[in-house]
């Protein structure tokens, strides 16, 4: 059966070529489509990492006129106290500006016996991690006690952990990062956190503990405040620190629409991109209908003569479904060729269970699409009486 | 004799409408595509309000700081860069200076207004035309008297002061100090970063200029000048005086700094690097784009158009038994495509409007005002032409090798 269905279509090649080449092309568009899609549609899945709710960022410009560190560490101490001393204030933490969501990441090399790998470089107060509700995996996070601490203590993520010793051992070991210029010994381990936006790949991470030195480099403050607090809060919020820093520019932000502002940031190109995808779909599923049922109507006499000599309707409607079928399997043959070079040359760096789903997700639709635009015409060729079919001839 | 072309293509045309409707949907949505994408270029590219006069200025919108090692920042320009060096320029007639916007929060009555400002001097009013609702602009003296004046825009007067209001002489109050209000200017569309913000305040004000003789910040220049003829002597004397500035410390073996008209500027935002503009790699991402865009259209039309013309057998035999030459029915039948593709277009056009209009009255992008001109309308028609012919060459080419006698006999 299967046989004789190709031969029919390669006896009739210079007809389907086309036909092949355009399901060919949308096959092929399919993949890249829903490897597009996918990629960041899997990423969303994974965990935040973190606890947006009730983070407020508070950005200003360090005051010029402090150039001491150690007198800038106690005017920060004192904004510290100042926001605590707010009703409604739960905790408050300085950063470095590129905690989670906020645009902004420096990078570093972190390197141990030979291995070296790139990482995001944060510094982070003792209890950061409370506040932005991060997940120890081993360890511990900073402590008031490594201050004393003859090696400078560090925190690294789980990829980071991955990238540098695999399955092995992390507490413990000493590692070295650029950006410090200092051995550093690894105390914990720490989930893995998304930066950008829901949709991203966690990168590797090392967290340091916030020393005055960090004062040279611009930093936030993140204040975390009890639930259901309002605008009066930010009101009083930012009175009481333009109080306390004059001439500063203070901007307050919710982490949580940080979080909605880089999640619309990706979806747009999304967006625009399934709709026009869906269109050239419909565009091409008319196409592969239209051309199916003219060509059903051309081999009226061929039908009639197979009804004539007993074939049923069903059988008919069958055979012509399943030359759809076929000719559709030869295209995504072809296209698969082209398809599997992806992760194969692993091309774009994306991982592979990216493409094979990208690649099975779009052989399905290929399939179905051509099924649902072969069975109208496969049906109105089984209505075809072979009395008015061969007469027509 | 095209009349007659005409003639038989409305017939065609007519005589299977279901095959008729899949070419035109398939015309007409890839039109609308292109025409949607041409008309947000037209928007981001071409001059509009404020900024009219594109033509004859240039952008200075970053300072490139390279190390040989290959490690280089890149950072908008310092307003003491601008001021001190770039004002010093004899061809622009005119310099507008701005920051870069800043976003800020204003909290009234226990209520949050998130609000967008930025610092400018005083030609930057002339500079670009922005169109006064009340009240006008600070000038000169204003900003050398250091006055705490602020220009509004109508988004800005609405959510603070509530709608309708006269606002001039009131005050408003931006990162904690009072600003008196002197004008309202109609709003601008976020996509025009270099002008957008609705607070607008005079440069001395700005908390971060003070003495600072660093030559990154977050300052934004425009050069105009009188005419477009000169715009090319204002690039050169440009890049002779960037030529001339000396290096900020030993970290820094190279320093870039470019006046690019608006398009190039924003091209190299995205693909520049070091030197180049990226405007090649702009292109050629551009053409590769459509030209996969087009692809399958393309050949779902040529695939259509030969089951058509495969259906006009007897007709094309008997054109040619009579002696019609290959050459004519191909030419014929191009004309009744590019005829089909015209129809197509003409839908494209007319749905493409009512997005437009739909997208300029929705939230989405607030204010910006996408349309269809002239431009937009000429690279429509040729983009149908192209379309027509290419879908037509094939088919046409595969009918005219028809054999008389089979295509007699076929029917």
């Amino acid at each position: 059966m299967l046989t004789h269905l190709f031969r029919l279509i390669w006896n009739k090649k210079k007809q389907n070529f086309l036909l092949i080449l355009e399901i060919f092309i949308a096959f092929i568009g399919l993949c890249a489509g829903f490897t597009f899609i996918l990629y960041p549609y899997n990423n969303y899945k994974l965990p935040l990492g973190f606890e947006p709710q009730n983070v407020w960022v508070v950005n200003f410009d360090r005051p010029d006129e402090i150039k001491n560190l150690d007198s800038l560490q106690i005017f920060n101490e004192s904004i510290k106290s100042v926001l605590f001393s707010l009703n409604g204030v739960e905790d408050v933490t300085y950063s470095s500006i590129n905690f989670p969501l906020s645009g902004n990441g420096f990078n570093t090399a972190v390197r141990i016996n030979g291995q070296e790998s790139w990482a995001y470089f944060y510094s982070a107060e003792d209890n950061y991690i409370k506040v932005l509700g991060m997940k120890m995996q081993e360890g511990r996070w900073f402590s008031s006690d490594d201050k004393v601490a003859n090696v400078r203590p560090a925190v690294i993520n789980q990829t980071l952990k991955k990238k540098l010793f695999g399955s092995g051992d992390a507490l413990g070991k000493i590692v070295e990062a650029d950006a410090v210029g200092d051995k550093m010994k690894i105390v914990g381990v720490v989930a893995d956190t998304k930066d950008e936006s829901e949709m991203e790949v966690p990168g590797p991470g090392i967290f340091m503990r916030r020393d005055t030195i960090d004062l040279r480099h611009d930093y936030s403050i993140l204040v975390k405040v009890k639930p259901g607090a309002d605008p009066a809060l930010e009101s009083r919020m930012y009175k009481t620190l333009s109080n306390s820093m004059k001439n500063a520019e203070i901007e307050i932000e919710h982490l949580t629409d940080m979080k909605d502002a880089a999640n619309k940031k990706m979806q747009v190109p999304f967006i625009i991109f399934i709709i026009i995808a869906g269109f050239l779909i419909i565009n091409v599923g008319l196409g592969i209908f239209g051309v199916l049922w003219y060509n059903i109507n051309k081999r009226k006499g061929e039908i009639g003569l197979r009804r004539a000599v007993g074939a049923t309707g069903n059988a008919i409607s069958k055979q012509l479904v399943g030359e759809a079928l076929v000719l559709c399997t030869l295209s995504l043959i072809l296209g698969l060729f082209f398809a599997v070079q992806f992760p194969l040359l692993s091309a774009l760096q994306l991982p592979p269970e990216n493409y094979v789903q990208a690649i099975i997700l779009s052989v399905v639709f290929i399939y179905v699409l051509v099924l649902l635009c072969a069975l109208y015409p496969g049906k109105e060729a089984a209505r075809i009486y072979p009395a008015i079919a061969l007469h027509e001839d | 004799m095209l009349k007659n072309y005409f003639k038989i293509a409305i017939a065609v045309l007519k005589r299977r409408k279901f095959f008729t409707f899949i070419s035109l949907f398939g015309i007409s949505f890839t039109l609308i595509i292109l025409i949607i994408i041409a008309a947000f270029f037209d928007h981001l590219f071409s001059a509009g309000y404020p900024d009219n006069k594109r033509e004859s200025s240039l952008y200075i919108d970053r300072i490139i700081l390279q190390n040989e090692k290959d490690w280089n920042i890149t950072s908008p320009p310092s307003f003491y860069f601008l001021d001190h060096f770039v004002s010093r320029l004899s061809t622009p007639s005119k310099i507008a200076i701005s920051s870069n916007f800043k976003s800020t929060n204003i909290y009234i009555k226990n209520k949050k207004l998130p609000i967008t400002y930025k610092y400018t001097n005083d030609q930057y009013w002339e500079v670009l035309e922005y169109e006064f609702l009340e009240g006008k602009s600070y000038n000169k003296q204003q900003i050398d008297n250091g006055e705490r004046v602020a220009v509004i825009s109508e988004d800005a007067r609405n959510k603070y002061f509530g709608t309708g209001d006269q606002v001039t002489g009131k005050y408003i109050e931006v990162e904690n100090r009072q600003y008196r209000v002197i004008g309202v200017v109609k709003d601008v569309p976020t996509s025009l970063p270099h002008v957008y913000a609705e607070i607008y305040l005079p440069y001395t004000d700005a908390k971060t200029n003070a003495a600072d003789k660093s030559l990154t910040g977050n300052f934004n220049a425009i050069l105009l000048t009188d005419s477009k003829n000169d715009v090319k002597k204002m690039k050169e004397e440009y890049q002779q005086m960037a030529s001339k500035i000396p290096l900020p410390g030993k970290d820094y073996d190279r320093m870039y700094t470019f006046a690019d008209s608006y398009l190039v500027g924003y091209i190299r935002s995205i693909f520049g690097q070091g030197k180049d503009s990226g405007l090649g790699t702009f292109y050629a991402t551009i053409s590769i784009f459509l030209f996969l865009f087009l692809l399958l259209p393309t050949i779902n039309l040529v695939n259509i158009n030969i089951s058509r013309i495969m259906e006009r057998s007897s007709e094309i035999g008997v054109r040619k038994a009579f002696g019609a030459s290959s050459h004519t029915l191909v030419l014929q039948f191009i004309v009744e495509n590019i005829i089909l593709t015209f129809l197509g277009g003409a839908i494209g056009i007319a749905i493409s409007i009512l997005l437009i209009n739909i997208f300029n009255n929705s939230e989405i992008l607030p204010n910006a005002q996408l349309s269809i001109n002239g431009t937009v309308l000429f690279y429509t028609i040729l983009a149908c032409l192209v379309f027509g012919t290419l879908s037509g060459v094939y088919p046409a080419w595969r009918m005219s090798r028809m054999m008389v006698v089979n295509a007699l006999k076929a029917s």
